[in-house]
């Protein structure tokens, strides 16, 4: 048997199950539709994506392919879950690009930027002053816009970068989340002051999606299924092309950088162009991440883009694993229900939560986390996770 | 001559280097850290602010005034020698990042402490002097006995500084365990000591500026009280060179005027921005600051 039989002949009986599943277990035709093109989707790139040849020599496309199921996973998902439970996972996800983004300037230039909250804001704004104008421009343009104009501010700051060490381009990036504010406030003709910006007309879900899950009527709850949607799939994109870079040449350039700056330009990579491409790349993403959270929150204010939103996004990210892909993930998810285990906390130890000590809880946890993350594991939870499975196959080979 | 001195240009001056000594003060104590133990410091702007609450909510037990500022102080010592010992000594020589990261989640922890303690609602603080502005001829002149006060002081410590520095003993210990720490505990310095000497100087300077910011009449006592002025400080010893004390001094006094320039003649918007493009052009100019000589590095 070809290894493409047998793995035809996997994909299809995991298919075969999932119909079956689908006809019996889900109550109305909609659902039991759902299932099974899902099913199919997750088949289909399960079969190309485990293929010998494509795994060994087509790397980029089995990292497309695994992108393509959990993706496809996920937005199945979300359309079982509660309204609040979407939109936390969708928040967490916009969060988790941001912190994709820092987590490639650390991990391929040793660089570190405390302003990516600011640039978050870049995005945010630019998504609402470009929507407030052309009311009719697609989504997807509305974002790649807000992702250029995220990299031009980057590239704007990150020029002096190129002959920057860390303590330096950390300062610059500080400041520049301080001023933030005040660009804003400076333009408010454009960015609405202290108001902020609404967007002029909410995103409706199409009707084919409408149609599969809840039997033809458009509602609040398809909307943000919708907007979780596109904002799952945009995180699958960040993801996928992040991966692609990590594994490139040019990632592999950036982590020389980053352990040996002189033996990498003795090699002969050009130490500026990597450093500022590293830093306008970190830019770019924390602007999708703030477009996307225009988008799912319908409007935008300058009082999340303040300087606290900047610490928390390099606590959350140190936290998970800097310089790492999947602490990016679990970064975003240590964000989205961050508040809700803090509520939780307080619920049940009795603090009174208007109190001083409950409101500054996430300060001092989050404050606490970095530092002992950082004193004891800098690589976070994912590199942790990863030392330790090392650890143990290692012991495992000595047996 | 009363006309020239209620002039909008002197006025501006006068007001300018009122704030350029404490962006001044603020950058010298980063630099006083930063010489010591290559480490930029971001709760360069809390750790005095915690202190301040400590020595300054004294006062609320109507502990006079300058014995309250001798609390503040001895606890900025405190704080910045239990800082080096438990947080900073075992980062040397760890990845140039790693400190940045500790003392990001150290400012997080003291602000939310200090909220936690103390509520983020402002305390005002009693200004040692009149910050009302003396007046010629019915004019102000842009000048009070409060900030002719902290002029004054931001002077007096800075000169304090130099003093230790260039003619003391201990001076030159802190100097030598700063350039050659090899060679100076070879030679009987007690390097470790001398690098939390540093960090009790700098937290001790920070303090002294904390107690004059808040003391402002519209500011008061807050746990953020520090972030804006730290952005500030940052940018006048990024500017004038994180090695050099006197450049730093310089550089934030000229920052501060500069900036009360633009202040006044485009909007208060434009302070921070302008600081931040000076920023920024300085530094692709002169990485290692305009009033540096050490030696560029090349890659």
């Amino acid at each position: 048997m070809s290894p493409v039989a047998r793995h035809g002949a996997v994909a299809l009986g995991a298919l075969v199950v999932a119909v079956a599943l689908a006809l019996t277990l889900a109550p109305r035709a909609s659902d039991a539709v759902a299932l099974v093109v899902v099913a199919a989707v997750a088949a289909a790139a399960g079969l190309v994506g485990s293929l010998p040849t494509v795994r060994t020599e087509h790397p980029a496309l089995a990292r497309a392919m695994l992108t393509v199921i959990l993706v496809d996973a996920v937005v199945f998902a979300t359309a079982f879950l509660s309204v609040p439970t979407d939109f936390n996972l969708a928040t967490g996800a916009g969060m988790a690009i941001v912190l994709l983004g820092l987590s490639f300037l650390t991990g391929a230039s040793g660089q570190i930027s405390i302003g990516n909250g600011a640039f978050m804001g870049v995005g945010a704004f630019a998504t609402a002053i470009w929507a407030n104008h052309h009311a009719t421009t697609p989504i997807v343009v509305t974002l790649l816009i807000s992702v250029v104009v995220g990299a031009l501010f980057g590239l704007l700051l990150g020029l002096p970068a190129t002959r920057l060490r860390g303590p330096y381009l950390a300062g610059m990036t500080l400041a520049f989340a301080v001023a933030f504010p005040a660009i804003l406030s400076s333009f408010s003709s454009w960015t609405g002051g202290d108001s902020g910006l609404q967007l002029p007309n909410t995103a409706t879900a199409p009707h084919w999606l409408v149609g599969l899950f809840h039997a033809g009527t458009p509602t609040l709850t398809t909307d943000t299924l919708w907007l979780t949607d596109i904002v799952m799939v945009a995180t699958g994109v960040a993801f996928f092309l992040m991966a692609n870079l990590f594994a490139s040449r040019t990632g592999r350039a950036m982590r020389l950088v980053r352990d040996n700056d002189v033996a990498a330009e003795l090699v002969g990579v050009p130490l500026p162009r990597t450093r500022v491409i590293a830093f306008v790349i970190s830019a770019a993403y924390a602007a999708l991440g703030g477009a996307l959270w225009t988008l799912l929150n319908n409007s935008v204010s300058p009082a999340t883009y303040g300087f606290a939103l900047s610490i928390t996004i390099l606590a959350v990210i140190v936290i998970g694993g800097i310089g790492t892909i999947s602490g990016a993930i679990i970064g975003g998810v240590v964000y989205a229900y961050s508040t809700n285990v803090i509520a939780w906390f307080v619920a049940h130890t009795g603090l009174n939560p208007q109190g001083n000590l409950a409101s500054q809880l996430n300060g001092i946890i989050f404050g606490a986390l970095l530092i002992v993350t950082m004193m004891f594991s800098p690589m976070g939870i994912a590199g942790t996770y990863r030392h330790l499975r090392a650890r143990r196959a290692h012991a495992r080979e000595r047996e | 001559m009363d006309g020239f001195l209620t002039s909008r240009v002197v006025t501006d001056i006068l007001g300018g280097l009122t704030n350029g000594a404490i962006y001044g003060l603020v950058a010298l104590s980063l630099v006083l850290v930063w010489r010591a133990t290559r480490v930029l410091n971001f709760a360069q702007g809390a750790m005095p602010m915690f202190a301040t609450y400590l020595g300054m909510g004294l006062l609320s037990y109507s502990w006079p005034y300058w014995v309250c500022v001798g609390v503040s102080l001895v606890a900025a010592f405190a704080i910045g020698a239990v800082t080096e010992r438990v947080l900073v000594r075992p980062l040397y020589g760890k990845p140039e990042i790693n400190p940045i990261v500790v003392m990001v989640g150290y400012l997080i922890i003291l602000e939310a402490f200090a909220a936690a303690i103390w509520s983020t609602t402002p305390r005002s603080l009693p200004a040692p002097f009149s910050p009302i502005d003396w007046r010629l001829g019915g004019q102000p002149v842009g000048l009070s006995p409060f900030s002719l006060f902290e002029v004054v002081t931001a002077l007096a410590v800075m000169g304090a500084i130099v003093v230790l520095f260039r003619y003391t003993r201990l001076g030159l210990q802190l100097r030598a365990s700063a350039l050659a720490p090899e060679v100076s505990r070879l030679l009987g310095v007690r390097v470790g000591r001398m690098l939390t000497l540093g960090w009790m100087l700098s937290t001790a300077v920070g303090a002294v500026t904390a107690i004059l910011v808040a003391s402002n009449f519209f500011t008061g006592l807050t746990p953020q009280l520090m972030d804006g002025i730290f952005a500030f400080g940052f940018i006048a010893a990024a500017v004038g060179g994180l090695d050099s004390p006197v450049g730093a001094v310089t550089s934030g006094i000229a920052l501060g005027v500069v900036l009360q320039f633009v202040g006044d003649y485009l909007n208060s918007n434009a302070i921070i921005l302008v600081a931040l493009a000076i920023l920024i052009v300085s530094l692709m100019v002169r990485p290692n600051g305009l009033l540096t000589r050490s030696a560029a590095r090349r890659v």
